[in-house]
Parts: structure tokens; C-alpha cells; sequence
């Protein structure tokens, strides 16, 4: 039996299987389009069918602050007016002020005119945030940009998430997934692949922005366990969540709540990874053409024993020499006074207007 | 590393391409060899020395035999192998829990420490395909495989490697030795293969599971509603977690040029329990028939020793399944309702009168019923949901209608392509229509997961 023969008997001998679904290499090249086609296309044009109109003020809403499709499009939405992006952790998105009362919203005030735009997403961590401005925020060249940079992420090896136990840390997908290796972060390899596809091909973005967006919930599969009745497709209302739907109530100073002085054990910043990811940031904001003024703090000093405060003054130097150095203009401000801060870097309403006041005065010389 | 995750995509895609390279060469099967022992080496490091002792004691088996007259004795020592390695592995805990259960039945308080081992994945899949080669040789089927490469790639080849399709000697050998002639039909045929897997098993096996794990964790708080939908579900969580491997495994096994048995072919659409068994894991219901249920005598010495054998043969094989006393239950099960079936098939009324649709619809019921003894944790669990099926009345399910709808479908396509009207499934505009509409729904609906197959437990 020759070597044809051989393969039409086997042929013969070996059901191709048990459905019709036997695709020629055309039909895949048809398949390959199509899919390739939706993939492309529906990102663009649900982009005309749900409506963005960020207002005065407007910031990324609380429960989308894993939403990185929807941080792109108000990227480009803020890019494509002449605004200066604030952006930062949660002390640029306002953890504990309503979205009129952040640093961006007061600069709004003091300059007389809405030009600052609220880039803060709630959570993230330099080393996230450098992920978010390299595939998220491509948009972001020849802007002026106000960076945030908040010590409390090397107030701890944790922080910095340096430890070598696993914790489930905020923006994961977002942190560099093969090298450098983050000695906490054990997720499976394909879970890293998978999130570095994400990145490149935005339709599966688009779909993370669904599933948050309309269902609250990233798996739709359990959602319709937790809804076995509805039809999924009613949720998708087309109506993004309010910009405002964290409940910030509480308004009192960290004292009053109990809160005692700390010995925080500051990561030495030449070793720290959060500050080495946060330089990645501003390189990467300056080589796209940016104009970026580095903000650093204030951190509240009230909360640190006398111990930990000088370690932080001589941290503070350091990263100062180096913006110094590479002649990146910043504003360093003294701490706020103490009744100011809801916690060890989130000011008040009350701290935001005078951060504001100060930043305005020193970066525009009060005039914009 | 399982087929449906990000990794084995990345892993295939190497291995790929470099054995298009390679398929000239003598290189060939070194590598594939090497690339089978490494897939295994990611479940456990230590699981490639087994395989690799599996295979050298069966290849060496039958390496003597050929030499030698007392090819019983050899076929012995490979049986006794391969059951000795099952039986360590698989049974160490089953034994000592029902040894314990006697000595404390008799009144001695000594109890057998439990040897507390973990059963290697595939095992009892390699156990049986390397066991049917030195069974075939011995009956003078099959010739000797000289290289040990070879037998060894045969063994331990990385697309079927966790769990079957149990390929004969017979079949699979010849190709190994074949230069593989790649074509780009067997391309687009593995890839057809695959995406079906994959939707199978991503889409749909776990999906499913959801609602099925959540009922099963903890029958007693749900009522007969919720426990009958969680049973039905089951049936095709398990159908499609299984079927959805081995079509992914024949797809991979395809691309390579290679091609692997059939091993499912719309089951849920058997008109008997015989007839379930032929479109039900093939490979493993041929196996039991060719070396258990034919050397026991088969239907060769009348009716009750032809069903003693078929029980037998049941039992053994619900065993193999898993070292539990629900398995041996569903096992019997199944061996009952093929009695039963065979009987009726016998009767004109049934053969003539009783409606097709009747017939699959019965013993879809039949099966799903066992699939209870299966799934249970165990036989009081079992039991419990068996009473409280029919007991425990009424109460919202919350069982999600898209689970429902999606299995409708399937079956829905399943009864056409059996049907007059295949020709609309075969048409270009539907199967484009259904490959694109899968890959949509993967991208979109459902969550990628690492959840293990079901049959990697076995």
C-alpha cells in the first residue's frame, strides 16, 4: 500500500467527526476577515452609539476604575482640547471629595476657567500607571500634564510590592507581566498572556468595558447565575455609571478618627519599584512630546513619628536631585496642616484648595 | 498546561513549528517524544519517569516475547504492570478506606494508614493504550515496534496524552513512522477540530458547571426542580467537557498530521444504551470490548452469560472511572439499563411502533439518571438527591435560561445533522455563519479559564 492509498483508507477508517463545522482554507480566510473586521470595527463604532460627554469636573466614575478602554476614550476626549491633564492615584481622583472638590476641580477655580481635567484613576500605583500611559494613553502627546507622584506607595515593601507573598494588589494587568518580575504577583502564565493581548487588541478591552460598564461584574457567565431570568442584552442601557457614584461621606480629619501616629518603613527609593516605574512615566510622557510638572505629595507628615518623617525629608531630597537633574520642572509642597488630611495622603476639601492654591501660584505664577 | 489555556497556545505554536521543520528528518520523532515529556513534566516533573517506565517495561514485554515461547507469561508480567501501576496509583486509597471500613465493622480498632498519593494525569489513558499493544501482539495483530522512540512517542504523544482518545498500536504506529504529509486541508481541518473543542469545553463545560457545582455542593438546600436541571445540566457539562478535549486533541493531533479516533459521535442521540456506548468515549468502550468483554466470552455462550459479561464488563469499566463505590453504581446502572434496552429492542412493538424521538428521549433519561451516581460526592449524596427529586417539591430553580437555550441548540443541531435536512448544516453560509458566532461568543460572553477537564481526574 503506498503512501496515498495508506491516507485514503484512513480517510475512509476516520470520521472527520460528528458536526458540519469543517471549515476549506478559504472559509477560514472568510472567517479570519470577519472576525478580524468585527474586532476592528465594533470597538470604533460603539464609540458613536455610547455617548461620553464628560462635564465640568468630570471624573473616570468609581466602579470603572479597571476600565481602561473607557480611560482611553476620555483620553482622547480631554487630548483633543486644549486642557492640562492632572494625573494621579486616588489623591488626583478624589477618594474622599466629590468631584467638584479635587485638585483639579479647585484649579478649575482658581483659574478661572475649566482647563484642568480630572485624569486620577482610583488605585493606581506608579508601577500600574506606567502600564496605563503606555498602552492606554497613547493619545497623550503635546499636552501639558500635571503628574502626581503619592509616597505612600514606598511607605512599605508591600506598597512597593516588593514581598515575596502573594496579595491581591490594584490594576494587575496593567504591571509588567513577564520582566521585571514582581515577586508578588503569581498568576498563571496564560493569565499574564492574556492580559498582555488585552493591551494590544482593544476589542477585548472593549469587552472589559462592557462587562464592567453593564453588568458590574467581569464574568458575564456568573452574572446570568445571579440573574438566570434576564436577558443580558437588556442591561446594556448605553448609560454609563454617574462620574460621582462613590459615597465619599465622612469629612473628618485622620485624628478624629482614631488614626495614631506611624513608623513607616520607607523603601529606600534607589531600590524602590514604584519610583523607578514612576520615572518610566514621565520619560514616557516627555518623549511623546508632553510638557509634564511633576507634583510630589504632600504627604501628611503629621501622621509619621519623628523617625519616619526624616527618612521622608531625605527621600524627598533625592527624588528632588533627580528631577532636578534631568530638568523636570516640579512642585514639592510642604505638608498641609494636619487637619487638612483624611488619611496619610489624602487631603480634604480643604487641603485640595490650598494644594490648589499653592500649585497654581507656583506653576503658573497665578495667572495661566 | 491545558488546551484551552494562553500558554499551550504559545507552547503549541513552537512546537509547530519547529516539527513542520523537523518532518523530514529522523529528527521527527525525538521531538516529538521530547515535547510529549515535557507537556507532561508541567503537570509534575516526576510524571515523565512513569510514563517512561510504563512504556520500557511493555515495549521490552513485547521485545521478549518475540523471542521467546511463553509469550503468556510475558503478557503476564505486562498486564500485571500495567494493573499494579493503575492499582498504586489509583486504588491505593479505595483499598485501604474499605480495608478500614472491615477491620471497624469486625470491632478491631487497627486502621491502614492511607498511602495519601495522588494519581498521575493519564494515566489510566496510558495504561490502557500501552496495554492493548502488548494484549494485540500477543494475539498476533499488531507486529513488534522496534524503535523504542517510537513506542514511546506512541505512548506518550502530547495531544492525547491526558486523556485519550485510547488509540490501538495498530492505527497509531504506522503514522508515527510515516512522514507526515501536511496539508493545508489538515491545517484548516485541525483548526476546525479545535474551535469546536474549545467552544465546548470554554463556552460551554464551563458554563455549565456553574449552576451544576453549586446544586451538587450542596443538594439538600435545593429542591427538585434546581436538582433536576443541575442533573440534566451535568449530562452535557460532562459531554461537552469531554468531547470538547478530544476534539481539541484530534484537532492538535491533525495539524501534526496525525489522526486520532473518532471518539464521540452525538451520544445524547443513542436510541439504546448499546448503541450510547458506541457513540460514547469510543475508544475506551471498544477497548472493554475487544479485551474485557470478548475474552470473558461476550454474547458467544447465551443470554445470561452474554448480560453477566456486559455487567462484568460495566462494572470494570465504571472502576476505571474512578476508585469510588458510585462509579461501581453507575457502572451497574448502565449495565441494567442495557439490559433493559437490549430486551426491548428485541420486541417488535418497540423496534417498530415506538416513535425514534422516544427512544433517544429514554435513554437520554436512563443515562442522565446514572450520570447522578457519577457526579455525586458520594452514595448518600446520591441517594439524597435521588429522594429529593422526587420528593422535596416545587421551588424556583434560578437555573439561567441561556444555559438552557444553549443546550437546546446544540441538541437542536445535533437531531438535524442525523436528520433528512443535514444538507442546511453543510451549507458554506452556516458553518462560516456558526464558526464566526463561536469565536464572537468566546471573545465576549464567556470567561477564560483554567478549569481542569473532567476526565483528568481519571
Amino acid at each position: 500500500m503506498n503512501r496515498s492509498d495508506r491516507r485514503e483508507t484512513m480517510e475512509l477508517e476516520i470520521p472527520f467527526g460528528s458536526n458540519c463545522v469543517r471549515l476549506s482554507g478559504f472559509e477560514w480566510l472568510i472567517v479570519a476577515v470577519v472576525v478580524s473586521a468585527l474586532f476592528y470595527c465594533v470597538p470604533i463604532l460603539w464609540k458613536h452609539i455610547e455617548k461620553l460627554k464628560p462635564g465640568p469636573d468630570y471624573r473616570l466614575p468609581y466602579s470603572l476604575s479597571d476600565d481602561y478602554w473607557l480611560f482611553s476614550r476620555y483620553c482622547q476626549w480631554a487630548c483633543s482640547r486644549e486642557k492640562t491633564l492632572v494625573i494621579g492615584d486616588s489623591v488626583v481622583w478624589g477618594h474622599y471629595v466629590s468631584k467638584e472638590n479635587t485638585l483639579s476641580g479647585y484649579l478649575n477655580e482658581v483659574a478661572g476657567r475649566h482647563k484642568f481635567v480630572n485624569m486620577g484613576v482610583d488605585g493606581i500605583h506608579p508601577v500600574a500607571l506606567a502600564g496605563l500611559l503606555r498602552y492606554y494613553g497613547r493619545d497623550i502627546t503635546d499636552k501639558d500634564i500635571i503628574l502626581h507622584f503619592n509616597p505612600l506607595w514606598t511607605s512599605s515593601k508591600k506598597h512597593d510590592l516588593q514581598i515575596e507573598k502573594e496579595f491581591n494588589f490594584n490594576h494587575p494587568k496593567l504591571v509588567p507581566q513577564f520582566v521585571p518580575n514582581i515577586p508578588c504577583y503569581k498568576v498563571s502564565s496564560s493569565v499574564r498572556i492574556k492580559s498582555v493581548i488585552e493591551r494590544y487588541i482593544s476589542f477585548f478591552s472593549w469587552t472589559s468595558h462592557l462587562k464592567r460598564a453593564y453588568f458590574e461584574n467581569p464574568d458575564l457567565p456568573r452574572w446570568t447565575l445571579e440573574h438566570p431570568y434576564e436577558n443580558p442584552l437588556k442591561n446594556i442601557t448605553l448609560q454609563l455609571p454617574a462620574s460621582d457614584g462613590y459615597n465619599w461621606s465622612g469629612h473628618l480629619p485622620w485624628y478624629e478618627k482614631g488614626v495614631t501616629k506611624q513608623d513607616i518603613q520607607w523603601v529606600a527609593i534607589e531600590n524602590s519599584l514604584q519610583w523607578r516605574f514612576f520615572k518610566y512615566s514621565v520619560e514616557l510622557l516627555r518623549k511623546r512630546g508632553n510638557r509634564v510638572l511633576v507634583l510630589l505629595g504632600p504627604f501628611n507628615e503629621h501622621i509619621l513619628q519623628r523617625g519616619s518623617i526624616n527618612t521622608y525629608r531625605q527621600m524627598k531630597k533625592k527624588i528632588e536631585a533627580w528631577l532636578k537633574q534631568n530638568n523636570i520642572p516640579y512642585y514639592m509642597p510642604e505638608a498641609l496642616p494636619s487637619s487638612m488630611y483624611r488619611d496619610a495622603s489624602h487631603p480634604l476639601s480643604e487641603g485640595y484648595v490650598e494644594l490648589a492654591r499653592q500649585l497654581f501660584k507656583s506653576a503658573y505664577g497665578g495667572s495661566d | 498546561m491545558l488546551f484551552h489555556t494562553w500558554l499551550f497556545v504559545l507552547f503549541f505554536l513552537i512546537v509547530y513549528l519547529i516539527y513542520l521543520v523537523l518532518k523530514r528528518t529522523r529528527f521527527r520523532l525525538f521531538w516529538l517524544l521530547a515535547v510529549s515529556y515535557f507537556f507532561y513534566a508541567c503537570f509534575h516533573p516526576l510524571y515523565p519517569i512513569l510514563i517512561a517506565y510504563a512504556s520500557l517495561v511493555d515495549y521490552t514485554v513485547v521485545a521478549r516475547m518475540a523471542k521467546s515461547s511463553r509469550g503468556k507469561a510475558w503478557l503476564f508480567v505486562s498486564i500485571f504492570n500495567n494493573l499494579a501501576l493503575l492499582g498504586f496509583f489509583k486504588y491505593g486509597g479505595f483499598v485501604t478506606d474499605n480495608l478500614n471500613l472491615l477491620l471497624s465493622s469486625l470491632g478491631i480498632s487497627y486502621a491502614i494508614a492511607e498511602p495519601g498519593i495522588i494519581l498521575p494525569v493519564g494515566l489510566s489513558f496510558y495504561t490502557l493504550q500501552s496495554m492493548s499493544y502488548t494484549i494485540d501482539f500477543y494475539r498476533g495483530n499488531i507486529e513488534r515496534e522496534k524503535s523504542f522512540i517510537a513506542y514511546a512517542a506512541y505512548v506518550s504523544l502530547f495531544p492525547r496524552l491526558l486523556a485519550g482518545p485510547i488509540e490501538r498500536a495498530k492505527s497509531l504506529l504506522p503514522q508515527l513512522h510515516t512522514t507526515p504529509r501536511i496539508s493545508i486541508q489538515d491545517v484548516t481541518d485541525g483548526l476546525s477540530l479545535f474551535a469546536v473543542g474549545l467552544f465546548k469545553k470554554v463556552a460551554l463545560a464551563d458554563y455549565m458547571a456553574l449552576y451544576v457545582d453549586k446544586v451538587y455542593a450542596a443538594p439538600e438546600q435545593f429542591k427538585s426542580p434546581a436538582l433536576l436541571l443541575a442533573t440534566f445540566l451535568f449530562s452535557w457539562q460532562i459531554y461537552f467537557d469531554f468531547s470538547g478535549y478530544t476534539d481539541m486533541a484530534r484537532g492538535l493531533a491533525r495539524m501534526m498530521g496525525v489522526r486520532l479516533m473518532l471518539n464521540f459521535n452525538n451520544p445524547y442521540l443513542a436510541t439504546g444504551l448499546g448503541d450510547f456506548w458506541r457513540r460514547w468515549h469510543i475508544s475506551l468502550s471498544s477497548w472493554f470490548k475487544d479485551y474485557v468483554y470478548i475474552p470473558l466470552g461476550g454474547n458467544r455462550h447465551g443470554k445470561l452469560k452474554t448480560y453477566r459479561n456486559m455487567f462484568l464488563t460495566m462494572i470494570i469499566s465504571g472502576l476505571w472511572h474512578g476508585a469510588a463505590w458510585t462509579f461501581v453504581i453507575w457502572g451497574a446502572v448502565h449495565a441494567l439499563g442495557r439490559f433493559l434496552t437490549r430486551e426491548l429492542e428485541g420486541t417488535s412493538f418497540y423496534k417498530e411502533k415506538v416513535p425514534g424521538l422516544v427512544k433517544q428521549l429514554f435513554v437520554f433519561a436512563l443515562v442522565t439518571f446514572a450520570w447522578i451516581f457519577f457526579r455525586a460526592e458520594n452514595i448518600s449524596d446520591a441517594w439524597l438527591i435521588i429522594t429529593r427529586l422526587f420528593s422535596s417539591g416545587l421551588a424556583n430553580p434560578y437555573c439561567p435560561l441561556l444555559a438552557l437555550t444553549l443546550i437546546l441548540t446544540v441538541w437542536l443541531y445535533q437531531f438535524i445533522y442525523e436528520s433528512a435536512i443535514r444538507w442546511v448544516l453543510e451549507t458554506r453560509a452556516v458553518r462560516i455563519g456558526l464558526v464566526v458566532a463561536m469565536i464572537m461568543y468566546l471573545a465576549v460572553f464567556a470567561k477564560s479559564s483554567e478549569t481542569p477537564f473532567i476526565y483528568l481526574q481519571f
